[in-house]
């Protein structure tokens, strides 16, 4: 896992500048897909919980550098969303169409709902009607994620390629 | 112990570290004890996101091109005209006529209110976060920026600088959930707090008096009541009214005057200090 924090932190940074300049100019029926969170996401499918857990920690700090939130919430609500998912991933058949899509939009619902919990605890206005009004994002990640996720998993058999077994 | 178990310890023991390190971010950030270092990392990013914006307004403006084309070069089908010289003029001049009419808006905004100074700024960035509405000005503390100072564009209030840091500044908008904005109606001079509804949310006036007769179309402005924002910038207009006899106040739905999500150029009134009311709120000798 060493190596793999030293490529999250430039990765996650490039992503948040990616998310607060170039993404809010091209949105997908008015929702701005959270790419850092999608790319967390797949690295902890494809690569075991404790690296989705580093990535997440690492992409949540770096957007919230860029955020009016408080620095740590969204890296909280990553990591809770993430952990969650991959923990109920297990417990699932192994499908590399279906089971992104669902863990994507569950995961999104998870951080969401953990991001809004501590916003309200740190006495940040909010309302609930916020949760019902970013369902819509929820599904734009189970479908967003494919395409990430197949990247990902691409870039990861292209460049490290898996043992094998004599 | 076996392997397994190792792995589920080193797992939980990641997770325990770095969400203990998250929180810790957290309480630093929120007693603003994390101010300096984070202003330092957030300086270089600045200037990454201002070249980024800037290149990505010129490929989305690029894109939007071909749309403009396409009406253009069907228009032009149908008047059976000269085609490719037409249509490059054509949207040349459009994309003139575009950066004439943003600069006719702001030089009428500030003549309208040249009591107050402003500095113009270019929006570099929005919230990352899909629940928070605010967005990233190219200057900051440097250019004279201060926390509270009130952001305008062409048609109305913005928002308030939220953050500064060396050369940038955050700010939230009137959308947001946090923003609160005592308001004024024009017609009926009916006072209220205005608060943003975040996203999918409505913007809306609370509290007001049910003894005023509120008109849909009303022009929404700032109030100047807390010190907060000058008077009489615009902010909307009175789209809905919510009015119930059994209660006690009634309830205005705003349309923002400004288009948030287009939003490229803002000014940020300098000259205007927010007052703290705070000290009219303690009990005398407390």
């Amino acid at each position: 896992m060493g190596s793999s924090i030293y490529l999250a932190v430039p990765v996650m940074i490039l992503l948040a500048v990616v998310q607060t300049a170039v993404l809010p100019r091209f949105p997908i029926l008015g929702l701005i897909p959270q790419l850092p969170f999608l790319v967390a996401l797949s690295r902890g499918l494809l690569r075991g919980v404790n690296e989705g857990i580093v990535w997440a920690f690492i992409g949540g700090i770096c957007l919230d550098l860029f955020s009016v939130g408080p620095v740590g919430a969204t890296a909280l609500a990553f990591m809770f969303s993430i952990v969650a998912v991959i923990w109920i991933e297990n417990a699932m058949p192994a499908n590399r169409f279906f089971i992104p899509i669902i863990m994507a939009a569950l995961a999104t619902l998870i951080y969401l709902f953990v991001y809004f919990l501590l916003l309200r605890l740190l006495n940040y206005p909010s309302n609930w009607q916020l949760l019902t009004d970013l369902l819509p994002t929820a599904l734009l990640h189970g479908a967003l994620v494919l395409p990430v996720y197949w990247i990902m998993s691409f870039l990861e058999q292209r460049f490290r390629p898996r043992p094998v077994k004599i | 112990m076996n392997l397994n178990e190792a792995q589920r310890r080193i797992r939980w023991a990641i997770f325990i570290i770095l969400a203990g390190t998250a929180v810790l971010l957290t309480i630093l950030d929120r007693t603003g004890n994390m101010d300096e270092a984070l202003n330092f990392i957030r300086d270089p990013l600045t200037v990454i996101t201002k070249w980024t914006s800037a290149r990505t307004d010129t490929v989305a403006d690029a894109l939007e091109g071909p749309r403009n084309l396409q009406a253009a070069r069907d228009e032009i089908a149908q008047l059976q005209a000269r085609v490719d010289a037409l249509e490059r003029e054509n949207e040349e001049l459009r994309e003139v006529q575009g950066e004439y009419q943003q600069l006719l808006d702001l030089f009428n905004r500030t003549r309208q209110e040249p009591t107050f100074t402003r500095l113009t700024a270019s929006v570099i960035g929005r919230d990352t976060n899909p629940s928070l509405r605010s967005i990233i000005i190219d200057k900051g503390s440097e250019d004279g920026i201060v926390v509270g100072m009130p952001v305008e564009g062409a048609r109305g209030l913005v928002g308030q600088v939220f953050r500064t840091t060396a050369h940038s500044a955050q700010v939230v908008l009137v959308t947001d959930n946090a923003s609160s904005i005592p308001a004024r109606l024009g017609t009926s001079r009916a006072t209220g707090l205005l608060r943003g509804g975040g996203l999918g949310g409505v913007v809306s006036i609370d509290w007001i008096d049910l003894k005023h007769e509120i008109a849909v179309g009303e022009v929404v402005m700032t109030s100047g009541l807390g010190g907060k924002f000058p008077q009489d910038i615009v902010i909307g207009r009175v789209i809905e009214v919510d009015r119930r006899e059994a209660e006690l106040f009634q309830r205005a739905i705003v349309q923002p005057a400004v288009a948030f999500d287009s939003l490229e150029i803002v000014f940020v009134i300098t000259s205007f200090r927010p007052v703290d009311t705070e000290i009219f709120s303690s009990p005398p000798g407390g």
